[in-house]
């Protein structure tokens, strides 16, 4: 096709703003429009590999139990409030604990806790539990979309909705359209939203996905095996009394793009989710 | 030019007559400053052009005052001092011409120089640039403060003194020389001979009138329904705001009065975080509160009043997009009508080695002192712990369920522990606090699961339960 007329049909596009595609929008993609606001995640790895936490879109970190997801979402947290931006956390099950996240840096008063209530401790019908949990999920997502429209044209940087401990089978229960509506809002603004499950579910087409992936912990110096306490082929390890597990934890990630485009794997130890020490 | 009107004791005069010697100054001027209960000073600058002379201006004072019952002695001046002191030491109407205060204030004795130190308003020192100021008191409010100084009693005029002298009259204090004067009274004698010569030493500040912001509205017919009372309240907000925005005033207290059928009244009072006079966000903040809190019955009239505060000077960020205080405000409203209005704020710590304690304050979008930074696990922590099933061997833990459902637990890989913690054991007050959950005395463990999950288990020392207590995550 000649260059002329190229350049003319790229310019009718445009001007009917049909020169999107899904992978335009993908920050570090080549070719990519570059008009996404990248928010630096923290950790020096994480960035390396994805430039930052996409603006206006919805990331998520899925991953199972104890694989890291809540240090990776309180480093999001701490680097955020470390830039003066106000964050906001919807906590449905009413899970987070505010002294570990401030042991990490978060800025706390910089933090918008949106509390549901936390299920009762003692066993109860599988009906009244789902039943219960449907309606803290419904009112936290409401509450998700209050933020975020408030916070379209400006004020929150970083909005998260945690439904790590919340079963699958109650999330499958949202209506599908919930995370594009969501999308929608915050579409073209700075505010990063990002989602903690247990499974993919909400990434927009310009969010990224962190799978984390639980490793063994090598054992610190030190460890002690109790031989006598071997179970069924397993030897229980006992860490000195001073070793916390979880630092000595890999956390193991990758972080996935649009359609399938994964990276390398790459490791977060939960230590290097601390930020730098302010000089 | 200034008038001053002044009512001396009089036996038989009127309770409000200092009240109706306000309403004679205000009909003719905005600006009145009340120097003592009894006198006034108003700014008559520009009234000559309504009345042939100054004399006539005088004449309508008068008039007004009479009409009113209130026998006054009324003087009109260049200057503010001269006025006073006339009206002061002479009945009736006195106009002293431009140039003239001199004159007029000769013939009047030294006692009247005594209205400075007997209830009227104190001096400014920094025009005087004197040591030692003459300073004028409130005599009966409040206790004697001089101005600018740090609550020494003011002194009076030196009229024994000035009689010592053989002084009589204002006229004989204006025509001492001056360095003698102050070689003797330091300049203390300075401003009161410049007093005397009827020279202003301070202008006029003008009493403010109170301000009060209320509209009202009485219904034709009762209305039960949020719908209608929305209306009522953009209607009654649009009107309030208007005058708000004329005043730069912001509201910082929002009082919505209900009176309801059946002579009732429910009242509701709105905090806000910040000073706003948007109509639009004042309804939606007290609607959502009236939906949170429902007036027990059908609504007669509805009023609505505001607690001002100066308005607000914002200077916005070219750089950066900041989240508006009204917006904000609507955002924690509707959030707290959603999760509940104890649901929603800040996480703050408190001084406590409680394991999980926190407390909740209000979000106000500032910042705080960034503690040190810690290795320590990010714990996803039950508000209220699980009772688990734990079998030991030798102090440790080995195995780990619960009744549960998606934490059935299993046999324990991994264990790291146990850390020992006490608190609370001192305190004897039984009476429910927020924060209080008894004495505490535990040892925690953290126990990695066959299945890879890690979790906080706690064994309560002296009941041997045990309990799980958070993910770390």
């Amino acid at each position: 096709m000649p260059s002329a007329t190229f350049a003319q049909l790229e310019s009718l596009l445009s001007a009917r703003k049909l020169d999107h595609t899904f992978s335009s929008h993908l920050p570090g993609f080549p070719g990519a429009s570059n008009k996404q606001s990248l928010s630096p995640t923290g950790s020096a790895a994480l960035d390396t590999l994805i430039g930052g936490l996409p603006g206006g879109q919805i990331s998520e970190i899925v991953g199972p139990r104890s694989s890291g997801r809540q240090t990776v979402l309180v480093s999001w947290l701490a680097a955020a409030t470390r830039r003066g931006e106000l964050t906001a956390l919807v906590d449905p099950l009413d899970m987070f604990d505010p002294s570990s996240a401030a042991a990490r840096g978060v800025d706390l008063a910089q933090v918008l806790w949106v509390r549901g209530r936390a299920l009762a401790p003692e066993s109860v019908s599988l009906p009244h539990e789902m039943g219960e949990l449907r309606v803290q999920i419904q009112r936290a997502v409401k509450a998700l979309n209050l933020i975020l429209q408030a916070s379209a044209s400006g004020g929150f940087g970083l909005v998260a909705l945690d439904l790590g401990e919340v079963p699958v089978s109650v999330i499958n229960c949202l209506p599908f359209t919930t995370w594009r509506r969501l999308h929608r809002v915050i579409d073209g603004s700075d505010t990063a939203c990002v989602v903690v499950a247990s499974d993919r579910l909400a990434r927009s087409v310009g969010g990224i996905t962190l799978t984390l992936e639980r490793s063994n912990a090598e054992g610190a110096e030190g460890t002690e095996v109790a031989e006598d306490f071997i179970f069924k082929n397993s030897a229980l390890k006992v860490m000195p009394h001073h070793v916390r597990l979880l630092p000595e934890l890999k956390i193991e990630g990758r972080a996935i793009h649009a359609r399938g485009m994964r990276t390398d794997r790459v490791v977060l130890s939960a230590a290097c989710c601390l930020l730098p020490a302010v000089d | 030019m200034f008038a001053a009107l002044y009512l001396p004791p009089l036996p038989g005069r009127a309770a409000d007559a200092r009240a109706q010697l306000m309403v004679v100054a205000q009909e003719f001027s905005p600006r009145v400053e009340r120097l003592h209960d009894d006198l006034l000073t108003l700014d008559v600058s520009g009234l000559e052009r309504w009345f042939e002379n100054l004399r006539a201006l005088g004449e309508a004072l008068r008039a007004t005052a009479a009409d009113r019952g209130l026998a006054a002695h009324i003087a009109v001046a260049a200057t503010r001092t001269a006025a006073v002191l006339c009206a002061r030491g002479r009945a009736g109407l006195t106009v002293a011409l431009p140039g003239q205060e001199a004159a007029w204030l000769a013939s009047l004795p030294l006692n009247v120089l005594t209205v400075w130190t007997v209830g009227s308003r104190p001096l400014a020192v920094g025009s005087l640039h004197a040591a030692h100021p003459p300073t004028l008191c409130r005599a009966s409010a409040r206790p004697a403060v001089a101005f600018g100084e740090g609550g020494c009693p003011p002194p009076t005029a030196p009229i024994a003194t000035f009689r010592r002298w053989g002084l009589k009259t204002l006229g004989d204090l204006a025509s001492l020389p001056s360095v003698e004067l102050s070689e003797r009274l330091g300049q203390a004698g300075i401003v009161w001979q410049r007093l005397a010569h009827g020279e202003d030493l301070q202008p006029l500040v003008p009493a403010l009138p109170d301000e009060y912001y209320e509209e009202s509205l009485e219904l034709d017919w009762p209305i039960d329904q949020l719908e209608p009372l929305s209306f009522v309240l953009g209607r009654l907000l649009e009107t309030l705001c208007a005058r708000l925005e004329h005043a730069d005033r912001g509201v910082a207290i929002l009082h919505v009065r209900l009176d309801l059928v059946g002579c009732q009244r429910f009242a509701r009072a709105l905090q806000l975080p910040a000073p706003m006079r948007d109509a639009r966000t004042l309804r939606t903040l007290a609607l959502l509160d009236l939906e949170s809190n429902p007036p027990p019955a059908a609504i007669d009239r509805v009023t609505v009043a505001a607690d001002v505060v100066e308005g607000r000077v914002l200077q916005f960020s070219l750089l950066q997009r900041a989240l508006p205080a009204e917006r904000l405000s609507t955002l924690l409203a509707r959030l707290s009508a959603l999760m509940g209005s104890d649901r929603v704020g800040a996480p703050t710590l408190v001084d406590t080695y409680r394991p999980g304690a926190f407390a909740m304050a209000p979000f106000r979008a500032a910042t705080s002192a960034s503690s040190a930074l810690k290795k320590l696990p990010v714990v996803r922590r039950f508000r209220q712990p699980i009772p688990a099933r734990v079998d030991v061997h030798q102090g440790r833990p080995l195995r780990v369920t619960s009744n549960r459902r998606h934490l059935r637990g299993g046999y324990v890989e991994v264990c790291a522990g146990p850390w020992r913690s006490s608190g609370d054991w001192w305190v004897t007050d039984t009476r429910p606090r927020k924060s209080a959950l008894g004495s505490w005395d535990r040892d925690e463990w953290e126990v990695t699961l066959r299945d890879g999950a890690t979790y906080v288990v706690s064994q309560v020392r002296h009941r041997g339960g045990w309990f799980i207590d958070g993910i770390l995550d």
